[in-house]
């Protein structure tokens, strides 16, 4: 703070001049040669320099002390004794070796004196500077608003004292009025509260150092009283009755501190235990944001416990799902104690309850273990689902774990229960997460199993639809060119939704490819994929599909249904819209070679403007709110509808339609292809 | 969903009521492979209050088909509502499986 700086340099070298001046003052006093014409003024003048070295020097202090930040209540001690307690030892030793001078040369030495005098005088008005500074700070440590005040008209006070060196005061006439302020100086000293933040050590250090205070005030007072040459002008000095007030203060609050230390010694262990405790607290609850492990948050729950209760030894075992125990921290006690303690706690049948037994000697199954340990408390740490760990504290003593010590236990287990279960949470998202993330990847890797580019020629149309009710799903559909004139078009569904759905439809894609490299007829094709699917479908699921060859030369197209939903179809000739309502089995139900009788190959031959319809149980099956289905007669009534659309509109205009009827959540997949059959030449490219 | 069963006559009967979806037929399944059924000769399926049927309920009844099968069990729907019918025979199950409109009609096929 430059401000204070500056202002502190200004008092310095004023409470220098000052001292210098009346320095001088004296020592011309004392050597008779003062100038004539002044030396009436010379006491007043002395008066003067001194009042202004001690206004100086305190105004110093205030300034410098106030510098002193924070809360290290032994720096500030320690920045009193060193800085301003050492100079009384300073004192102490000028004075012997003035005495020890004079001894050696007798005969007065007035300017040596003097200046020692005054050397010893600056010290002592520093010391009490410093300190009744620093005291300062120790009050208002916490302060209120009243203390501040209190403190101010105190400060006030002190300073206006200094004034009676000008005006000549009877002291005794003064006593009353002393007497109110030495009780307001001691009712400013019982503010010590820093003392009870201290830690045992640290009360130690400050109790040696108040010593030390105590010790540079009474050198300082012995030298002075002592050491009181006639010469100088400053009058007695402990009559001066600043010096007096801020001496009895500083050494009031010394005192007051000294004993509230050693008072305090034998209760601070309790406080740094609670303390201790409570930083324990907040660690447990800090874990998950560093990114702890459950075997640490455990660690540190039974090591707080462990001092918290001070006991002796303990054990702490966890709990896995499977209501298996494993010890992961023991004190003090090994395996085969445990063992047996554990067995006479099933005994009594109170292995996995709360239970405190503050006399094991009262026990006979205890007693007869021989234990070294007379009190037992069993914490389970449970949360309402599950038991996660028990803890085990054993003491030397009988009535070792009171109700105190139990609820600081209990505190830590809770605790520690929130925190592991917070952190199996974190774990669990974590895991969704990932989950999630391979989802994703998995619904992409099957959108690039459905084919996204469509047979396209002069001779039909096609467009299809898909939607898939989670990520994944069991739907699939596709096409192979089979010859120069034919085309494969297969539809299947797979029971269930979801990853399993999914594999199966990859399963189903590849069978498609493989099995149609050979050119074969739908018949054939569920046969050997029926087969094919006998090795790699569980038990529970199947498939239903639908294979379609179109041949535009024979212009008809020859199929095979195998459970899967009736083929919607319109007619143009007829003008008629109908279900091909053939027989089949689905995929998977039966495995060996009966299945053959199961499947039928059917032939059609269609007619330009003929349109097909295919679509998985996902649309039919779609329901509205009020959990009416969707149904095969609406189907085929929006076909009879649209059948003059081109295929894209009709596929848009059933969509529009079923998405209607169900809102826009979607319980099963849903796929629609629709073909629309024309006139033209064909010119086939894939 | 609601999974029933009563023991009459030598015969298992179940009841369902309610929809047959993917996790009321893990019910199904633990029923179907308590090992005491093993010990009837006619398991009756009562149908009237199943509303719907998923592709998951059907599967556990295909996967125990064989075994009843194989065990010379006879397993018998009866009072099947149309709806769900329909889902049986798309399937194609309907000429598997033996699904019968009435409990008297179950009985006698049972009792053959």
């Amino acid at each position: 703070m430059p401000y204070s700086i500056h202002y502190k340099r200004l008092y310095t070298v004023a409470a220098t001049v000052s001292w210098v001046l009346l320095l001088i003052n004296s020592l011309f006093v004392n050597s008779s040669s003062y100038p004539s014409a002044l030396a009436p003024y010379a006491p007043l003048l002395g008066k003067f320099f001194k009042v202004c070295f001690i206004a100086f020097t305190f105004l110093t202090q205030r300034v410098s002390v106030e510098t002193y930040r924070g809360t290290d209540f032994i720096g500030y001690l320690w920045k009193l004794f060193i800085r301003a307690g050492s100079t009384a030892y300073v004192c102490a030793l000028l004075y012997f070796g003035y005495l020890r001078y004079e001894n050696n040369s007798p005969g007065s030495h007035p300017i040596l004196l003097g200046s020692i005098y005054y050397l010893n005088y600056a010290f002592l008005i520093y010391f009490l500077g410093k300190a009744f500074y620093i005291w300062r700070n120790m009050i208002l440590f916490q302060k209120t608003r009243a203390l501040q005040y209190e403190w101010k008209w105190f400060e006030i006070v002190i300073y206006a004292t200094l004034l009676s060196n000008f005006f000549p005061l009877y002291l005794p006439n003064f006593v009353p009025l002393l007497g109110l302020f030495l009780l307001y100086t001691l009712f400013l000293c019982i503010h010590l509260r820093w003392v009870a933040y201290l830690t045992s050590t640290k009360k130690w250090r400050s109790i040696f150092l108040l010593i030390g205070i105590i010790l540079s005030l009474i050198t300082f007072y012995n030298i002075f009283t002592n050491f009181s040459p006639h010469q100088q002008s400053t009058g007695n000095l402990f009559e001066d009755p600043f010096v007096m007030l801020t001496c009895t203060f500083v050494g009031m609050y010394t005192l007051a501190s000294l004993l509230v230390a050693v008072f305090n010694l034998p209760t601070s262990s309790v406080f740094e235990q609670k303390r201790e405790d409570l930083l324990n607290f907040q660690r447990l609850s800090q874990s998950i944001q560093q990114g702890e492990d459950e075997p640490h948050v455990y660690k540190l729950m039974f090591e707080s416990a462990i001092k918290a209760s001070s006991a002796d030894a303990g054990w702490l075992e966890t709990q896995d799902d499977s209501g298996g125990v494993s010890i992961i921290e023991a004190e003090n006690i090994d395996l085969e104690e445990v063992e047996q303690i554990r067995q006479a706690l099933d005994k009594y049948h109170v292995s996995a309850v709360e239970y405190v037994n503050n006399n094991l000697d009262h026990n006979a199954g205890f007693k007869a273990l021989n234990l070294p340990w007379r009190s037992l408390s069993v914490t389970p740490l449970r949360s309402q689902q599950r038991t996660y760990a028990t803890l085990y504290l054993l003491k030397d003593v009988e009535q070792g774990f009171d109700r105190e010590i139990l609820n600081v236990i209990r505190t830590f287990t809770s605790q520690t229960i929130l925190t592991i279960e917070n952190l199996r949470l974190v774990a669990e998202s974590l895991q969704n997460e990932r989950v999630k993330e391979e989802l994703k990847i998995a619904s992409s890797v099957q959108e690039s199993l459905i084919p996204k580019t469509f047979p396209s020629d002069s001779w039909f149309e096609i467009s299809c639809f898909s939607q898939a009710a989670k990520e994944v799903g069991g739907d699939f559909y596709d096409f192979l060119q089979v010859s120069e004139s034919r085309i494969a078009i297969i539809i299947g569904d797979v029971s269930g939704k979801g990853i399993t759905a999914a594999f199966h439809m990859a399963q189903m894609k590849g069978i498609f490819h493989g099995l149609m490299q050979d050119d074969l007829q739908p018949v054939e094709f569920m046969q050997k994929a029926n087969n094919a699917l006998t090795h790699c479908l569980e038990r529970t699921s199947f498939i239903t599909a639908a294979l379609y060859i179109i041949d535009y030369k024979l212009k008809g197209f020859f199929f095979a249904r195998a459970g899967h939903c009736h083929t919607l179809y319109y007619n143009s000739m007829t003008e008629e819209t109908f279900y091909f309502n053939t027989e089949g089995l689905g995929l998977g139900i039966i495995r060996d070679k009966s299945y053959g009788k199961r499947i039928h190959n059917m032939h059609y031959d269609y007619n330009p403007g003929d349109v097909m319809v295919i679509y998985t149980d996902g649309i039919v099956e779609a329901r509205s709110s009020n959990q009416d289905e969707y149904g095969e007669d609406r189907l085929r009534e929006m076909l009879s509808n649209t059948y003059h659309l081109e295929a894209d509109d009709i596929k848009a205009a059933i969509i529009n339609d079923l998405n209607n009827f169900s809102g826009e959540h979607i319980h099963d997949d849903q796929t629609l292809i629709v073909i629309k059959f024309r006139n033209d030449q064909p010119n086939l490219i894939l | 969903m609601k999974i029933t069963h009563e023991i009459k006559d030598q015969t298992f009967t179940i009841h369902l009521n309610g929809e047959l979806d993917a996790s009321s037929s893990v019910l199904l399944d633990e029923e179907l492979s308590k090992p005491e059924i093993m010990l009837f000769k006619k398991i009756l399926v009562d149908c009237d209050r199943l509303n719907y049927i998923s592709s998951a309920g059907l599967g556990v009844f295909i996967s125990h088909l064989q075994r009843f099968e194989d065990a010379q069990i006879k397993l018998i729907f009866y009072n099947m509502q149309d709806k769900v019918k329909n889902v049986f025979e798309i399937l194609g199950l309907d000429l598997l499986m033996t699904i019968v409109s009435s409990y008297d009609e179950a009985m006698t096929i049972a009792n053959e």
